[in-house]
């Protein structure tokens, strides 16, 4: 690992100033990716600007809405009564994550904000567009089996790893974020993006914006929410898929639904037409097969991943079959 | 004798000796003792799989701050051993020649070290690596063991004796499998799996004088390194010490010494100060051996009610360009089952990668996966329980040395195993079982391992307060050796465990072999067994000699410690330690003692013995496999220590578990470059993986094979436990997956 | 948070920047030779380094099992290797020093944390209990104790991780069943598989009433 400068921020605005004065500041929260990939001389930065000491970690009811400060701990919120009680497929997805001790150091903000596990992003000798822009995606003809198959570009087919992510987007959550220019709000679905042209970004802020809080709208989920994650070992893996399904269901006929998966694209993706088909259908095993069907559209595998084709629509509908509890 | 007398056949679970140490954060590992004005080295490896080094730069390195050196084949000092013909001395000894680090600038496998940095600390080390720039002129390689299976070829060993297991075997009739009423035919394929013990292979070399060197090493055999660094290093043995007390598990890694611990010793003697060298997550992928990736085809011919025919069983194991690792994947094949005809083919594939190197169950498990899904599959094409089928093929002696056992106690596993799982609720007919959404079946793996016994030495003493302290240079990886040797000493003298102490590790105790291939208890316990006979042997001389006439015609097995007194079987004479030594004006006796295999070996065929059974859930929908429960039967011989043989027991079949579901060392054979090497990608069992293990000991002595009666555990473990789960899968699911692991995608 | 501590600092730290500034505009480019990109960009950054090595250490004051500390280190020293290489403190484990096998885990402020991915520097005031920090003289722990009645490991070497990990488990609230104590021990990898007597401890010091 290089050298490098190490400051306190007290405040936010602080933690900005330090990413605007220098272009390879980041950002130190849990550190359980960034000092990960600094020992891999994955990422370089000259100077990290740690922000723990930032009074980020509350978990509020507002009105409407619940909003979990940036620095929370992810095993905090998994813990959380509110959540538990409100947004329980939030905490599943946060459990269903990492390890425990990880989870006792990952913030929420460096949650969304971690990286792929690509093979090819993770070792610099081999070729990683992510990595190194033009240097080319060693996985689109390499061993793919845990990559994308929604949103794929000619130049990477990376996935986002997050679980609490997927629930995030799932839970039309909203992103704050502060920068020099002062604070915005992103939807929850437009904080990170498909890799296209510029693979190297992960995301949609600003190289000097920082996350204060993630809001979570009041909903009517909590009864039938299920977040199923299938991995390669039972427990301590990244998903191969995982489906984050809420429904609301009035009698037998679901009234609304979320839906939204992971493994799968470079992004957590929020499946918004399957949603719409279960709406106003009843909660049986035909209605979630016809929704995964819809699901699965434009979906396209690589070499070794076309398995995704196959699992992710029956985990869908093994997730909605838990949410409306018909297991 | 007088056994009863002295019931010593009733060993008695004991906590670990070693347990406080290694409760508390005391054991101390190769890579944690604290020598003044320590250096780091971090190793560069190749980025290539084939070629040569064009240039090295090093020049941003050397003047990083605390950088000491920065060494390569360009300045490397000389080794002596990599002289004058090239020969690198190793034992044991693989044919070929193993790597010599910054010998030349040939790159024969990707990742192979090329670059030590040494530098005052750790991270300026580990920066300083990151600074090397390194030019290479590659060359076309070859990693892919399908894609080359052409060129696979008869081990150097087996071309020279044919009787090396590796050689072509033949018995029976030729074409005895083209004429079976019922053929079956299939192909099976292990991937490299990695032993990934969870200490990081590491080494602190440490030059005391210019020809004394001291290592403290993560290895297998304290003598065998020993040896190693004595010829290389051109100097005598006794200047060579290695000390290896605790080994953070190694499961066959520590059989072999390693270019890195050359690289330490080279950098520690041109940096002139004590080198420690850890190695990466990813480097235990690269540089100290793994499982080869083995490709098996098996045709068994069988009758229809049951009756084996005919066994063709062939495989190709992957090895490096430069050695020829070999193991005995087809062995069992030629002897587990009473089958008039058999043929074995084994042939190994060089490729541009590492030199493999025997992991937990070596070959026997790889091939145990073969034969054992066969069995299965032939058991199922004729409609009979895998058990019975079995059974209709147990032979009572060994088939192929045409040699009776020396014991052989399956019938009783089979037995118990199949009460233990709930044998009766497996269906024949695969799918037929649900509990919920989940199918579940059951299976069952055979394994076994040869009991083998090398030479030990052990010694021993005794104080006047009944202290006995023992030594012998036997490594533990785990197992738990010093208790089993404890627990052999009080069984032998009456000694409370308490008062007896085990040291071992260390290149300056007595000779012992390799901690690996399940020998330990069987070699140093008959060692352990003859040194404490040894002192009851000078006991009783001495009291005879201070006239105690019911001492004169007594034996080593009449007499046993009650405490401090020593008492005579069966008869009321009795002395005590304190009078005896005080009459003889001693402070402390002791003995050395070698035990040696005997030769029986020649007249019996050795070997222990696995049964293992598997009840698993299986998840139609989405390929999950949850193994429930499993039942883990052994005849081993004599457990000497019941607590820690069955730790061992759970352990095998945890990387039995790891073989079955999760192991996979993936490679991109475009680069010849691992993709999945760490920890993350590379699945290990975790706790949620792991169902309650139930282990069932026969516990029966086997005395032709050693004085203690012990057969080894450590392989048989796991030789076996794969094949069951697979077999329970398909049981489960109708799927027969012939690659492994079984993840989630081939289920669905 | 003590607030008191948190105003200081900055002041501190830009002390420290100013510095490093003046060592950068005062240091000559040297050339490039670097293996990967990034680290080469960082590099370029990262000027005077030689020069400026006696300025890199920070001191962070710690308190280690009860005792406190004021240790100078590099930002980029990971409290593992503080705790291992400067301290002598070698009863927690590096078992793959990427966060995945949990051989590192130790409490910091009670929490069961990984130290491989722990920057020391980022410790400032904290506690920090290892392994060398449970047993009260001679006096070990329960969950040492159970560990080595249900023989909860075979090498050892990630029994210290297991041991403070699954203190944390119970006190987490998440050793309430077998099913429980096997998701939340999941990071904790023990390949000598020493997994069901582990599970076996934990459930009997969590029956127990655990006192830590």
């Amino acid at each position: 690992m290089i050298q490098f400068q190490y400051e306190r921020a007290s405040t936010a605005k602080a933690a900005v100033n330090a990413l605007t004065n220098n272009a390879n500041a980041k950002i130190i929260a849990g550190g359980t990716n960034l000092v990960d990939l600094m020992k891999r001389n994955v990422m370089a930065p000259t100077k990290l600007v740690d922000i723990n000491a930032l009074p980020l970690r509350e978990i509020r009811q507002q009105d409407g809405k619940i909003s979990i400060g940036a620095m929370a701990l992810n095993s905090q919120v998994a813990d959380d009564k509110l959540i538990i009680e409100k947004h329980p497929l939030l905490s599943q997805a946060l459990n269903a994550g990492a390890s425990a001790q990880i989870r006792n150091m990952a913030s929420v903000g460096g949650n969304m904000m971690q990286r792929t596990r690509c093979h090819y992003f993770y070792d610099t000798a081999l070729p990683c567009n992510k990595r190194e822009p033009g240097s080319g995606c060693g996985a689109m003809e390499g061993m793919n089996r845990m990559h994308a198959v929604f949103g794929t570009s000619e130049k990477c087919i990376a996935v986002h790893p997050s679980d609490m992510c997927i629930a995030l987007v799932a839970l039309d959550a909203t992103v704050l974020v502060t920068g020099p220019k002062g604070d915005r709000r992103i939807p929850f679905e437009e904080l990170h993006r498909l890799p296209g042209n510029q693979p190297e970004k992960d995301n949609n802020l600003q190289k000097d914006e920082l996350i204060i809080s993630v809001e979570i709208p009041d909903n009517s989920f909590s009864k039938n929410s299920h977040y199923m994650k299938i991995r390669d070992r039972a427990s301590y893996a990244f998903a191969l898929v995982s489906v984050a399904a809420a429904l609301n269901i009035e009698g037998k006929v679901i009234k609304e639904a979320r839906l939204a998966m992971g493994g799968v694209a470079h992004k957590p993706w929020r499946l918004k037409e399957a949603e719409k088909a279960l709406v106003g259908k009843p909660a049986t095993e035909e209605t979630f097969r016809q929704a995964a069907e819809i699901a699965m559209q434009g979906a396209k595998a690589y070499k070794h991943n076309a398995f995704k084709l196959k699992l992710g629509p029956n985990v869908i509908v093994e997730a909605l079959k838990n949410a409306a509890g018909l297991v | 004798m007088n056994e009863a007398f002295f019931d010593k056949k009733e060993y008695k679970p004991l906590d670990r000796v070693d347990g406080r140490l290694k409760v508390t954060g005391a054991a101390k590992y190769s890579a944690e003792y604290p020598l003044p004005n320590m250096a780091f080295a971090v190793l560069v490896g190749s980025r290539i799989a084939k070629g040569t080094i064009k240039s090295i730069d090093s020049k941003a390195a050397e003047r990083a701050p605390g950088v000491l050196a920065v060494i390569s084949h360009l300045n490397a000092i000389k080794v002596p051993g990599y002289q004058p013909k090239g020969e690198h001395p190793s034992e044991p000894s693989t044919n070929g020649q193993p790597l010599r680090v910054f010998f030349d600038n040939k790159i024969v496998s990707n990742d192979q070290p090329i670059v030590a940095v040494v530098a005052t600390s750790l991270e300026k080390a580990q920066y300083g690596a990151s600074l090397v720039k390194i030019q290479y002129i590659k060359e076309q390689h070859k990693t892919d063991l399908e894609a080359n299976a052409g060129d696979a070829k008869l081990a150097a060993a087996a071309k020279k004796n044919p009787k090396s297991p590796t050689a072509d075997y033949d018995r029976g009739q030729k074409d005895a499998f083209e004429s079976a009423p019922v053929k079956f035919e299939a192909e099976y394929v292990l991937p490299t799996e990695v032993h990934n013990p969870m200490e990081l292979q590491s080494i602190i070399a440490h030059w005391e004088a210019d020809n004394k060197l001291t290592v403290y090493d993560k290895v297998q055999g304290t003598k065998m390194t020993q040896k190693n660094f004595a010829k290389e290093w051109d100097i005598p043995e006794e200047n060579v010490k290695c000390i290896a007390t605790f080994v953070g598990g190694a499961f066959g890694n520590g059989l072999h010494n390693w270019p890195h611990e050359t690289a330490a010793i080279i950098a520690a003697k041109q940096v002139k100060r004590p080198v420690k060298l850890v190695l990466t997550r990813e480097q235990m992928f690269t540089m100290v051996g793994y499982r080869p990736r083995t490709w098996q085809k098996i045709q068994v011919g069988a009758t229809r009610d049951g009756k084996l025919v005919a066994i063709n069983h062939q495989s190709i194991g992957q090895t490096s360009s430069y050695e020829e690792f070999t193991e005995s994947t087809l062995m069992q094949t030629r002897m587990m089952y009473a089958s008039p005809s058999v043929s074995t083919r084994y042939r190994i594939l060089p490729l541009n990668v590492a030199t493999p190197i025997w992991m937990r169950g070596p070959g026997e498990a790889t091939g145990a996966f073969a034969l054992e899904s066969a069995m299965d599959e032939v058991a199922h094409a004729i409609g009979m329980d895998p058990i019975d089928f079995r059974l209709a093929n147990y032979t009572e002696s060994d088939p192929d040395k045409n040699m009776p056992w020396s014991t052989k106690y399956m019938r009783e596993c089979y037995e118990e195993g199949k009460k233990r799982i709930g044998w009766k609720n497996r269906k024949l007919k695969p799918g037929e079982v649900r509990d919920g959404e989940w199918l579940v079946g059951y299976g069952m793996g055979t394994g076994t391992f040869g009991a083998n016994r090398g030479p030990a030495t052990v010694h021993a003493e005794l104080d006047k307060e009944g202290n006995l302290v023992m030594h012998c240079a036997i490594t533990d990886i785990g197992p738990g050796t010093g208790t089993a040797m404890v627990q052999i000493a009080s069984n032998t003298t009456g000694i409370s465990t308490d008062k007896i102490t085990f040291h071992l590790g260390s290149s300056e105790f007595p000779n012992a072999g390799l901690q690996g291939g399940s020998s330990t208890v069987n070699s140093v316990g008959p060692a352990v067994l003859a040194a404490c006979n040894a002192l009851k042997e000078q006991l009783i001389t001495m009291a005879a000699a201070k006239g105690n006439s019911a001492f004169t015609s007594a034996k080593p097995d009449d007499l046993m410690f009650n405490k401090s007194e020593l008492q005579l079987g069966g008869k009321s004479a009795k002395t005590t330690l304190a009078d005896l030594f005080k009459q003889n004006n001693l402070e402390k006796i002791e003995t050395t003692n070698e035990s040696k295999p005997d030769e029986n070996r020649n007249k019996y065929s050795m070997n222990a013995f696995s049964m293992h059974f598997a009840m698993v859930h299986v998840h139609p929908f989405t390929g999950q496999v949850r193994v429930k429960k499993i039942v883990c039967c052994a005849d081993a011989g004599t457990i000497v220590s019941p607590k820690t043989a069955e730790s061992q027991m759970i352990g095998g079949a945890t990387g039995g578990i790891g073989m079955a579901l999760t192991e996979d060392a993936v490679m991109d054979h475009r680069f010849g470059r691992y993709v999945t090497k760490d920890l993350g990608d590379y699945h290990v069992p975790v706790h949620a993986d792991v169902p309650d293990i139930d282990v069932y000991f026969v516990n029966k002595p086997d005395l032709l094979a050693d004085p203690v009666g012990s057969k080894g555990l450590g392989e048989i473990a796991i030789i076996g436990v794969a094949p069951a789960i697979a077999n329970a899968v398909f049981n489960a699911t109708g799927k027969r997956v012939r690659e492994l692991p079984i993840t989630p995608d081939k289920l669905i | 948070m003590d607030k008191n501590k948190s105003n200081k600092k900055p002041e501190k730290e830009d002390h420290q920047e100013s510095r490093r500034d003046f060592l950068k505009a005062s240091s000559i480019l040297t050339a490039i030779a670097v293996a990967p990109a990034t680290v080469a960009k960082a590099a370029e950054y990262n000027l005077g380094e030689k020069i400026s090595a006696a300025f890199e250490t920070t001191p962070v004051n710690l308190t280690i099992n009860g005792v406190k500390k004021q240790l100078p280190v590099e930002p980029r020293s990971t409290l593992l290797d503080v705790l291992r290489e400067q301290l002598d403190l070698t009863g927690t484990k590096k078992g793959c020093d990427y966060g995945q096998c949990g051989a590192c885990t130790v409490h910091v402020n009670g929490q069961r944390v990984l130290s491989c991915l722990s920057l020391a520097v980022m410790q400032e005031g904290k506690e920090v209990t290892t392994i060398e920090g449970l047993a009260k003289g001679d006096e070990l722990h329960p969950m040492q104790k159970a560990f080595i009645k249900h023989d909860g490991f075979q090498c050892g070497y990630c029994t210290p991780g297991q041991i403070m990990s699954g203190i944390a488990c119970i006190n987490e609230g998440h050793a309430n069943s077998k099913e429980d104590i096997k998701e939340f021990m999941s990071g904790n990898i023990c390949r000598c598989g020493a997994y069901p007597n582990i599970v076996k401890a934990i459930q009997e010091v969590k029956n127990g009433g655990q006192k830590s």
